[in-house]
C-alpha cells in the first residue's frame, strides 16, 4: 500500500544539500557589496528610517521596558551563552536612544544629555539584530510588559539596510534578488529545468505555467538549487489530491531577502509578481512552500491588503493540515515516535499550530510534544537568515543544543520540521553533533506516505480536477 | 518657613503638579503618534479583540517560565501590594489625601501600617539585591537604581519618622515628605511610568499576535 521510496534516489540527500549550501554560502561573503556612502550619510539614513518606521506601537514598547531581566530566560541565544550582550532588552537600546532623541516627548532633554548616534554604534548593533536575534518572539511570551522585541529588531534591520550594514551573506543575496530577481541563481530557467528533471526521472508531472488554475503553489531556491525532493514531494502530494494546480515561472520564489535583510522595498518588490501571477491565473489559493519566513512575507504582509485579494494564502503545513482534516489526504501509518518543531515564523509568529499536527495525526503517528511547544517553542537558532551567517556559527551551535535537549526529552526518533531554514539548521546541527535523530520535512514525509491511487499517479495535468 | 512647612507646602504641591503635567505630557507625546496599519487579513474576523485579554493574562507569567521568573514576580507583587496598602492605608496618608481631595476612609492600626511598610521595604531590598547579584540578566542602567532609590527613600524615611529614629520628629517628617516629593517629581521621567505603559504595551502585542491567531 505504501509508496515509501524504494527506488534509487534522484536527488541528493538533505545532508548533501546542506554541504552544498555551505559551499555556496562561503562564496556569498566575497560577493557582498561594499558601502558606498559617507559615514554621516549612512548614520542619517539609519536614523531617518527608524523615525519613519516608528509609530505609537513602537514608541510604547520602547517606553515600557523596566529591565526586569525576564526576557533573558526566554532567549535561546542568551540562555546558550549567558552573555549579557545577547539579552533581548539590550537589542532595543539603540532604537530607544534614537527614539528619545528624535521622537519622544522629552527629546529636547535627551538631545542635551545623550551623545548622538555614531556609525560605530550601528556597526555594533549589527550583531545584536542580525546574528543574535532570529525574531522568534519568545521573549514577548515572558515580558511582563508584553514588549514585542522582534518587531523592534526588524525595524533596526531596516535601519541597517539604509546604513549599508547588512551582514555580507544577507547583503549579497539581497542584491542578487534585487537586481537579478534570483536567489542562489534560482531563476525561471532553473525552475523549468527542475520541472523537466522531475518529469523525466521521477515520472511526476508539474503543471508549469497553466493559464488558469485553482491553486498556485510556490517553490523556493532551496528546492531548485539543492533539494529537488522538496518540489518533487510537493508535486506528488498535489497530484495525489487531484487538484487543479500550477507553478508560475513568473512568481514562484518563496524566499524573500527583503524581509530577511529588512529591505521593505525589496520585500514588496518580491511579493508583487507573486500576487499578480495568482490574480492572472484566477487562483483561489496560494500555497506557500516550506520556507518559514515566506509566511509572514506573504500571508502576514502588513503592506498587502489581503482582504481585497481574490485568493487565500496558506503555508504548506496549513494546506496539508486542512486536507488531512477534510479526509482528503490518505496516508499510510508512520512508524516510530516523532515530535514536531514549530518554526517561529509559522508558529508563534504565524499561528499555524494545529494543521501540521493534524497531518501527523492522519499518519497515525506516535506523536509526542516537546516540553516547550507551540507558542513556547524554542527557536532552532537558524531563523531570520541567521543560518546563512558564518559569524553566527557559535551562537547557532550553542543555541541548537537547547533544541536537541528538547527533542531528546521526548524520546522521539524523528523530528519533523516544516521550514527549509529550520531544516538546514537542524541537519547541520545533527551532523555536527552526531545526533542520533532523524530530521524530516513535513511535505516530504507526506509524499512518502501517500496511499497510492492508480487514478492519480502520475497525473496528467490536463486531467486535474478541482478539489 | 520651617522645613516642614516647605515640605508640606510648596515642595509637595509643585511635585504633584510636575507629576500630573509630566505624566500627561509623556503619555500624550507617545499616544498621539500614528498607528501603523496591518493590512493583512486577520485569522478570524473578530479575533483581534481577543488580544486585549493579554492586558490581564500577562499579570502572571505562563507556567513555561515559572521557575525562572517566580522570585522576580513574587517579590514584585509583594512590593506593589504592600506599598499600595501603606500609601492608602495609614492614617497620616489618609489625612493628606483628605486635605487634597476631601475623600476619607478608615485607616489601618499603626502596627499593621508599620508591618506593611517593612514588608514593602524588604521586598524592594530583595529586588535590588537580585538586580545587583545578576548584572548579566538585568542590564541595569542608572535610571533603574535611581528609580529604586526614589521608591525606597519614602519607605525608609516614613518608617524612621514613625519610629522616632534619627533627627527630631518634625525634621524627619519633613524629610519623609520631601522624599515623596522627589518620587512624584521623578515619576513622569523614568521607568516608574510603566504603571501606565503596561496596559498599552500588553494590549498592542496581544492584538498583534491575536491577528495571527496566536494567544500570548
Amino acid at each position: 500500500m505504501s509508496t515509501t521510496a524504494t527506488t534509487a534516489p534522484i536527488f541528493p540527500s538533505f545532508e548533501q544539500v546542506v554541504q552544498g549550501f555551505a559551499g555556496q554560502i562561503g562564496q556569498l561573503r566575497e560577493m557582498a557589496p561594499k558601502p558606498t556612502l559617507s559615514d554621516a550619510v549612512r548614520v542619517r539614513r539609519a536614523i531617518d528610517t527608524l523615525i519613519a518606521e516608528t509609530n505609537a506601537d513602537e514608541a510604547v514598547w520602547l517606553e515600557s521596558c523596566i529591565r526586569c531581566g525576564q526576557c533573558t530566560t526566554a532567549c535561546h541565544y542568551f540562555q546558550a551563552t549567558g552573555e549579557t550582550k545577547y539579552a533581548p532588552m539590550r537589542k532595543m537600546n539603540l532604537y530607544r536612544k534614537v527614539y528619545q532623541r528624535e521622537i519622544g516627548p522629552f527629546r529636547w532633554w535627551y538631545q542635551l544629555v545623550t551623545r548622538e548616534v555614531k556609525l560605530k554604534d550601528l556597526e555594533e548593533l549589527q550583531e545584536l539584530v542580525y546574528d543574535s536575534c532570529s525574531e522568534c518572539g519568545r521573549c514577548t511570551m515572558v515580558c511582563p510588559m508584553g514588549i514585542d522585541t522582534a518587531s523592534l529588531v526588524h525595524h533596526q534591520r531596516s535601519a541597517l539596510v539604509a546604513a549599508e550594514l547588512v551582514p555580507p551573506e544577507l547583503a549579497a543575496l539581497r542584491m542578487e534578488q534585487k537586481h537579478a530577481g534570483t536567489v542562489f541563481g534560482a531563476s525561471a530557467d532553473s525552475l523549468r529545468k527542475m520541472v523537466d528533471t522531475i518529469r523525466e526521472k521521477a515520472g511526476v508531472i508539474i503543471p508549469l505555467d497553466k493559464e488558469r488554475a485553482e491553486i498556485m503553489v510556490l517553490s523556493s531556491a532551496v528546492d531548485l538549487v539543492g533539494n529537488g525532493n522538496g518540489l518533487l514531494a510537493t508535486a506528488k502530494v498535489m497530484n495525489h489530491l487531484g487538484v487543479d494546480w500550477t507553478v508560475c515561472s513568473d512568481g514562484f520564489e518563496s524566499a524573500n531577502f527583503g524581509l530577511l535583510s529588512g529591505d521593505m522595498s525589496l520585500w514588496k518588490k518580491q511579493v508583487d509578481p507573486i500576487v499578480a501571477a495568482a490574480q492572472r491565473i484566477g487562483a483561489k489559493m496560494l500555497v506557500i512552500a516550506e520556507c518559514g519566513h515566506a509566511y509572514p512575507a506573504l500571508r502576514w504582509n502588513p503592506m498587502l491588503k489581503s482582504d481585497d485579494l481574490p485568493f487565500e494564502m496558506m503555508y504548506m503545513s496549513e494546506y496539508l493540515g486542512r486536507q488531512a482534516k477534510a479526509g482528503k489526504l490518505k496516508l499510510t501509518p508512520l512508524k516510530g515516535k516523532i515530535t514536531y518543531h514549530d518554526p517561529c515564523k509559522t508558529g508563534r509568529r504565524g499561528g499555524a499550530f494545529e494543521e501540521p499536527r493534524a497531518v501527523l495525526k492522519a499518519m497515525d503517528a506516535d506523536f509526542v510534544e516537546m516540553p516547550a511547544n507551540k507558542e513556547y517553542n524554542w527557536c532552532c537558532g537558524g531563523g531570520a537568515g541567521i543560518f546563512l551567517l558564518e559569524r553566527a556559527t557559535r551562537l547557532r551551535d550553542e543555541s541548537f543544543k537547547i533544541k536537541m535537549e528538547q527533542v531528546n526529552i521526548t524520546g522521539a526518533e524523528t523530528v519533523v520540521v516544516s521550514c527549509a531554514s529550520c531544516r538546514l539548521n537542524f541537519e547541520a546541527g545533527r551532523v555536527k553533533n552526531h545526533w542520533d535523530r532523524k530530521v524530516e520535512s513535513l511535505v516530504e514525509l507526506v509524499a512518502e506516505h501517500l496511499i497510492e491511487d492508480p487514478r492519480t499517479v502520475p497525473i496528467n495535468p490536463a486531467q486535474g480536477v478541482s478539489a | 518657613m520651617s522645613l516642614l512647612d516647605f515640605a508640606r507646602g510648596p515642595a509637595i504641591h509643585w511635585a504633584l503638579i510636575i507629576l500630573v503635567a509630566g505624566t500627561i505630557w509623556r503619555l500624550l507625546g507617545v499616544l498621539v503618534l500614528t498607528r501603523g496599519a496591518d493590512l493583512s487579513r486577520p485569522r478570524d474576523a473578530f479575533g483581534n479583540f481577543k488580544g486585549y485579554r493579554t492586558v490581564f493574562s500577562r499579570a502572571w507569567p505562563s507556567g513555561e517560565f515559572t521557575t525562572a521568573t517566580r522570585y522576580q514576580t513574587g517579590m514584585a507583587y509583594v512590593f506593589h501590594i504592600a506599598t499600595l496598602i501603606v500609601v492608602i492605608g495609614i492614617v497620616p496618608h489618609i489625612e493628606f489625601i483628605t486635605g487634597l481631595t476631601g475623600a476619607s476612609w478608615p485607616g489601618l492600626p499603626n502596627a499593621a501600617g508599620v508591618a506593611f511598610g517593612i514588608i514593602a521595604l524588604a521586598s524592594l531590598l530583595a529586588l535590588i539585591l537580585r538586580r545587583i547579584a545578576k548584572p548579566a540578566v538585568y542590564c541595569s542602567n542608572w535610571g533603574d537604581y535611581f528609580a529604586w532609590f526614589v521608591m525606597a527613600a519614602p519607605l525608609v524615611t516614613g518608617l524612621m519618622a514613625f519610629a522616632h529614629i534619627g533627627p527630631r520628629y518634625e525634621t524627619m517628617l519633613a524629610i519623609h515628605i520631601l522624599s515623596v516629593a522627589l518620587l512624584f517629581a521623578w515619576f513622569p521621567f523614568g521607568k516608574l511610568m510603566h504603571s501606565f505603559w503596561f496596559i498599552f504595551s500588553r494590549a498592542q502585542s496581544g492584538v498583534a499576535y491575536a491577528h495571527k491567531g496566536v494567544r500570548i
